[in-house]
């Protein structure tokens, strides 16, 4: 049971789907939940335009709908990382990762601009096309293993788990999160509302790193 | 290593998937994207179907649900994005079923026999009853009730979760609130079908 | 310079549906390459097939209200599993006393123990389930309100 980051602390029985506690998965739940927590607390921030050539500049307007619904969005994504971090069931994870990719184009596409309604179009297409292989990658475990059940797969007694398996499930969460694609990213960065956007960002990485704890396993 | 009947599934499906997203690589216009994506999540479903058993049936029914889901997001996305304006479309013009109580007779019926029947039988059979009263008379579609129902099947449905999870032996209770959920659920998912069709808009 | 032209490519937020597709029909190709895959012989929640059975493909076993074994991972965790095996009403009963062919169709009675296994032992995927589809509706209504 080492290689699940620790020996869990607590064990919560959800029938077959069970949410453990080790030392990595806490960390990174109280990181999402911190950071949850921030977001239901703060404000949003307001860009400046400053005119070229001139002393004048003018401080966008944030919408109030618009501002509360991507808050919203905003918890929903972190309960979804908080729950993507405990869960120890493979296809409760892909379903969790699923719901920090839908709600990271939710956060997006509440801005109006038509440049960054086109990337969360693109983003969101990335998004639905990950869903793929990362359900397939949960089934290809369950059929080739007998179990969803990471506490399972960690024990060791069960057959080894295809290494395709592995990397489609990798590259499902590579597209929920997109995290080499920042370089992309930064176009919907743009976006107003700071700490909104930081929470797709934080979500992405967190995903991710909790992806490298579960390929370890089986 | 042998070549089961579950390996050669699996080749059929990975195939369809190889050219599902192929296409989608090559393809370059957003709303054939978006056609193309929903080929390729059936491959996704093949996937999980091939597992053969309970689980499979289990499985499928939230990746459909996901991929449902995101479709409708997407869509209405891409209409935001390219500022498609609302056509005209007049709702099922037929001047009997427009003046008459029929309508209302039917779904109605229809209704209350879904209700009877519950779970997600119940919530189709309740769905198309309220599909078919929104065509028949051009509703005028109050997005915010239904968006409510889909609220509240979604409470009733984490309360009947917990039942099961901290009190099994009112097993009996969660299950009825579970069917009830899921009626409201699908009566939701199938009457937007209706509305979002598309109809008169002064 | 590579980098530079790879950065350039991905900064173009056109390129990353491609770009991903293209890498999981590669995936999907390796795959292939790597196929036979072994099904393991002992399934989660494994099912039987029995052709004489009116419900047939979707028949659970026993009549409802008397427990049958639906092989689950931790049996102690769902004392109350497999209690409900069918789930029919008065009018698809009294198809299924008739004919063999009810159970060519699940929109005809959805079968207990699915119904179980989404609510009771695998409940969790369930919750997540529907909160997917209430976030992605709240995008919708949203954005279609804004529009109007």
């Amino acid at each position: 049971m080492s290689s699940i980051g620790g020996v869990p602390f607590y064990i919560l029985e959800f029938g077959d789907e069970l949410v453990y506690f080790t030392p990595y998965t806490i960390t990174l739940f109280l990181l999402a939940l911190v950071f949850t927590v921030l977001v239901i607390l703060s404000r949003p921030e307001r860009q400046v335009d400053i005119a070229f050539g001139g002393d004048a500049y003018t401080t966008k307007q944030i919408l109030k709908d618009e501002m509360r619904f991507r808050r919203f969005m905003s918890i929903a994504c972190g309960l979804a990382s908080m729950g993507a971090m405990v869960t120890g069931d493979i296809f409760n994870f892909t379903l969790f990762t699923a719901m920090v990719g839908i709600t990271n184009v939710g956060i997006v596409a509440a801005v109006k601009s038509p440049h960054v309604q086109n990337a969360a179009y693109q983003y969101g297409l990335v998004a639905l096309s990950a869903t793929v292989p990362l359900f397939g990658a949960a089934a290809v475990y369950a059929a080739s293993t007998g179990s969803l059940s990471m506490i399972e797969l960690a024990r060791g007694t069960l057959p080894a788990v295809p290494i395709i398996a592995k990397a489609l499930l990798v590259i499902g969460v590579v597209g929920e999160g997109m995290a080499p694609f920042y370089a992309a990213k930064a176009e919907m960065f743009r976006a107003p509302g700071a700490p909104y956007v930081i929470m797709c960002s934080l979500s992405s990485l967190l995903i991710f790193l909790r992806v490298v704890e579960v390929v370890m396993l089986g | 290593m042998m070549w089961g009947e579950y390996s050669i599934g699996l080749l059929l499906v990975l195939v369809s998937g190889v050219i599902g997203f192929a296409a989608l690589a090559i393809e370059i216009d957003d709303l054939h994207r978006l056609l193309l994506l929903d080929l390729v999540e059936i491959s996704s479903l093949g996937i999980i179907a091939l597992l053969g058993t309970d689980l499979a049936e289990a499985l499928v029914l939230p990746g459909l649900t996901v991929g449902i889901a995101e479709l409708l997001a997407l869509s209405q996305i891409y209409i935001t994005k390219e500022r498609l304006k609302d056509k005209p479309v007049k709702g099922l013009n037929i001047e009997v079923i427009r003046k008459a109580d029929a309508p209302v007779v039917i779904s109605a019926f229809l209704v209350v026999y879904g209700l009877i029947l519950s779970g997600f039988t119940g919530g189709g059979v309740a769905g198309l009853g309220l599909v078919f009263f929104f065509m028949s008379r051009g509703y005028q579609e109050d997005l915010n009730m239904l968006e409510m129902a889909s609220g509240i099947s979604w409470a009733i449905w984490i309360f009947a979760f917990f039942v099961f999870m901290f009190l099994p032996q009112y097993w009996f209770v969660a299950l009825m609130c579970a069917a009830v959920g899921i009626v409201l659920k699908v009566t939701v998912k199938m009457s937007l079908v209706g509305t979002m069709w598309g109809e008169v808009r002064e | 310079m590579i980098i530079r032209r790879i950065s350039h490519y991905l900064c173009n937020y056109e390129n990353i549906v491609p770009l991903f597709a293209g890498a999981c029909a590669l995936l999907f190709v390796a795959a292939i390459l790597l196929l036979p895959i072994t099904y393991h012989e002992h399934p989660l929640y494994p099912k039987t097939i029995d052709r004489n059975s009116t419900l047939d493909p979707y028949d659970r076993g026993g009549p409802p209200f008397s427990q049958v074994v639906i092989g689950v991972q931790y049996p102690e965790n769902s004392p109350t599993a497999g209690l409900v095996t069918t789930y029919l009403t008065p009018f698809s009963l009294f198809l299924a006393d008739r004919t063999q062919h009810l159970g060519t169709t699940i929109v005809a009675h959805p079968g207990g123990i699915i119904d179980e296994i989404l609510y009771n032992t695998r409940g969790l995927d369930t919750v997540v389930e529907p909160t997917i589809l209430l976030i992605a509706f709240a995008i919708a209504s949203f954005l279609y309100r804004k529009v109007k």
